[in-house]
């Protein structure tokens, strides 16, 4: 009875999130990812990483969203719990919904993200396994079948902070495809817990359900708390036979015959002895208080790792004053555009207040152009001959990047974006959308869309990233991007950070600190950084308009979004 | 700390005096981009002749940008100070004088775009020179230009420069129209060390902007390696 009454609270939250799904921006601004690092550039913890197992029909799945929902619910809007859920993904259509749905979960929400999805693991299979598979005569259900190094290397990145490529299994060809799904970006991870997806696909095979957790030596080093879902056997199959009869239309004969043959024989071998490594077992029915000491401890531990990133930034050369005169022309891999005429004719303009709109678009579309072609001297360039139409050789150069993109910081970034494409026609522009958190001014990751050679770490080891943001003041917006390419793989000196203003006393000496291979281009320095208050920004948590204490460089341009855009 | 925190820039030439060239030194008033591999690249792509007339558009617009950029900085500017948005004065400078832009047809309208990239909506006057057959002389076939010509600073469009026959030609009109040799400048991809020589011996005060230099011209005076026919492989090919 109790199990029924979950499952309706289940479907009652999952009810809720749908009309939400049309404010999902609101949701977001309330929901963004905070720094996760320290001002040495390095990650100051790992994602928290909860394991849960438990036999199938435990509960493990009403578990853990319980866990979630606690986690996020204190302090915050009921929102959020809305959003753990539709996070969860428990209920879709479609042929495969829970994997894309997981991975927008994933690369969204950040707060809660994630899962990780252990069925996405099975191995690959040779023809005869799959022959097997389609008899409805291959164990999915033991730990064989399971990819446990893959998953554990999945998990391992994630944990790290780094992004993964989670592979995708099709029920409908019993076989790992080619393609992965992107994950980046989780602090929290529970799993492997996963509501069999067999809802939606016509066989009899019962899939992993995440039962195996706590069975591998290398996944159980990575949790940073086990739980077992502790339910009696008979209780156990009563539930199933209750969802499979109800939810998929089975027969009874079926489902005995599936349970005796492989779920009971890997309840009894695999899970249930592994009862003995978790840290909490929780009982799988009337756990509120057991989910209530999960999410205290959970919530604990994730404070414990937030911090204050931005003041540090600025403060540290603002109040060190012997780093301050250590002249940022001499850095090798800050360059400054070569001061021309032309050049200081066209920051006059930028930097006037009087400029009007068309003006400061023109100069801004001009000063990006010539910043582009800047940094172009710094991608890899390799002899090439050619013959021109007279049939004549001609020895020259080739650039030999094997991938180049541009990444803009959204929203001012993108006012380099039209000089961007004067220069480079044909590659992809990726774009993070980093906003400062309006309480503390804390930078907030809120949405990324990483171009594709990114994604995937084998290839973002060899490409170049040219990061497009209008100036570097705090230098937590470059800080925040920086680190989100390194963790993707991308090498230090690989990336070309872009910028029409770098403030001598911001963040800037922080940034070179943290990472010194990282090349900046930018075409002028401001000498000065002070603490200035916004007038009228109406935004999110501020509805009134009164004025948001910000640090602005002067002399500056200005809000240069607000003036390219607005 | 400076209250106005005009940049110190670092002492830095923005236009490289070349020192070699194939034929020796080049006349002071020519002035080339910073040969950079980049900008090697960039002419790599546009000299190959299996390069597709999109890449070629493309890539030598973005050279002709460099260069107009590069052109306008030997125009003069005036002191100027403004008010920024956070309410400091700032010490800067600002663009004086009124400038034109003169092609000559046909492959020097292909550098129109890119100047009006760098200077919105400026005027654009055009000048059509042809080898006379009885003469072998360049000789002027029509000129159009702004009215007030005489009171604006020229840039001179041409992509190539070989023989300086034609762009001697058009200097000689923009001076009978009025104005003065230190007034114009002329901006060309490619030019001939020959053509370089036999152009600013003739006139020495005007400026020069080059991107690249090569090794000289063949029998039938074409820049070698060159590019072929800039305005053939532009608007015809």
């Amino acid at each position: 009875m109790s199990q029924l009454l979950l499952r309706k609270e289940l479907d009652e939250s999952q009810r809720a999130s749908v009309p939400l799904k049309a404010q999902k921006n609101t949701l977001l601004i309330s929901h963004g990812r905070p720094p996760w690092y320290g001002p040495d550039g390095k990650c100051i913890s790992d994602a928290f990483v909860i394991g849960v197992g438990g036999g199938s029909a435990s509960g493990k799945v009403v578990a853990n969203s319980k866990i979630l929902s606690n986690v996020y619910s204190v302090g915050s809007s009921d929102s959020c719990c809305a959003a753990n859920s539709e996070s969860l993904g428990l209920d879709s259509d479609g042929p495969y919904p829970l994997t894309s749905q997981r991975t927008l979960s994933l690369s969204f929400d950040w707060i809660v993200t994630g899962f990780t999805i252990q069925d996405s693991f099975y191995k690959y299979h040779s023809p005869k396994e799959i022959e097997l598979a389609f008899e409805s005569k291959f164990d999915f259900d033991h730990p064989d079948a399971i990819d446990m190094p893959m998953f554990a290397s999945c998990l391992a990145d994630l944990k790290a902070c780094r992004q993964t490529n989670i592979p995708v299994y099709s029920f409908a060809e019993h076989q790992r495809l080619q393609e992965t799904k992107y994950a980046y970006g989780a602090t929290v991870i529970i799993g492997p817990s996963f509501s069999p997806v067999d809802s939606s696909i016509s066989n009899d095979q019962s899939t992993a359900e995440g039962i195996m957790a706590l069975h591998d030596p290398a996944l159980r080093s990575l949790y940073d708390l086990k739980v077992f879902v502790q339910c009696d056997s008979d209780l156990m199959l009563a539930r199933r036979i209750t969802r499979d009869v109800k939810e998929r239309g089975r027969s009874l004969e079926g489902i005995l015959e599936q349970y005796l043959r492989y779920v009971k024989p890997s309840y009894d071998n695999f899970v249930r002895p592994t009862a003995a490594f978790a840290d909490i077992i929780v009982p799988g029915q009337n756990n509120s208080v057991a989910i209530e000491l999960i999410s205290t401890h959970t919530r604990r531990q994730l404070q414990e790792r937030s911090n204050s990133f931005r003041p540090k930034m600025v403060t540290s050369s603002l109040h060190a004053p012997s780093l301050v005169n250590e002249p940022l022309e001499n850095d090798p891999n800050l360059m400054i555009l070569p001061s021309t005429p032309q050049l200081e004719g066209i920051f006059t303009i930028l930097r006037s207040k009087d400029t009007n709109n068309q003006d400061f678009i023109f100069f801004t579309d001009r000063l990006s152009t010539l910043l582009v072609e800047h940094a172009l001297q710094f991608l890899p360039y390799a002899p090439l001959t050619v013959t021109t139409p007279l049939g004549v050789k001609s020895h020259g150069k080739k650039l030999i990047s094997k991938y180049l993109c541009g990444v803009s910081i959204l929203r001012s970034g993108s006012a380099l974006e039209r000089g961007f494409r004067r220069v480079i026609n044909n590659v992809p522009v990726g774009t993070l959308l980093i906003q400062s958190n309006s309480m503390d001014g804390e930078p907030l990751l809120l949405h990324l869309k990483l171009p594709v050679s990114v994604r995937h770490r084998s290839s973002a080891e060899e490409t170049w990233v040219i990061l497009l943001d209008a100036q570097i003041g705090t230098g937590a917006a470059a800080f925040m991007s920086i680190r989100i390419l390194l963790e993707h793989g991308v090498k230090q000196d690989h990336i070309i950070f872009v910028t029409f203003l770098v403030a001598r006393t911001g963040g800037i000496t922080t940034l070179r600190r943290a990472f010194p291979h990282v090349r900046i281009v930018c075409g002028t320095v401001d000498n000065e950084m002070r603490e200035g208050w916004l007038e009228g920004d109406r935004g999110e948590g501020n509805e009134d308009g009164v004025g948001r204490k910000i640090w602005v460089m002067n002399p500056g341009m200005g809000q240069i979004g607000d003036r390219y855009y607005l | 700390m400076s209250t106005n925190g005009a940049p110190v820039p670092p002492p830095q030439p923005s236009l490289s005096k070349t020192t070699a060239s194939s034929n020796g030194t080049v006349p002071p008033s020519v002035f080339t981009l910073p040969q950079t591999a980049q900008l090697e690249a960039l002419y790599t792509i546009i000299r190959d002749k299996d390069t597709s007339r999109g890449d070629f558009l493309f890539y030598s617009d973005r050279i002709i940008r460099l260069l107009v950029e590069e052109g306008l900085n030997h125009l003069p500017v005036v002191k100027k100070t403004v008010t920024t948005p956070t309410g400091s004065t700032y010490v800067g400078v600002g663009f004086e004088g009124k400038i034109c832009g003169v092609s000559i047809l046909r492959a020097g309208e292909a550098m129109e775009a890119g100047l009006r990239e760098v200077c919105r909506s400026v005027r654009i006057g055009k000048i059509l020179i042809q080898r006379d057959e009885e003469t072998t002389q360049p000789k002027l076939f029509y000129s159009k230009f702004p009215q007030d010509i005489a009171k604006r600073y020229v840039l001179l469009l041409d992509p190539m420069l070989a023989t300086g026959g034609s762009a001697i030609k058009a200097v000689d009109v923009l001076m009978e129209n009025g104005v003065p040799e230190d007034r114009i400048i002329f901006i060309n991809l490619i030019s001939s060390p020959e053509g370089l020589r036999t152009f600013s011996e003739k006139f020495p005060r005007l400026k020069v902007i080059t991107g690249w230099i090569d090794q000289g011209l063949n029998e039938k005076a074409y820049i070698i390696p060159g590019l072929g026919d800039f305005g053939e492989r532009r608007y015809c090919e």
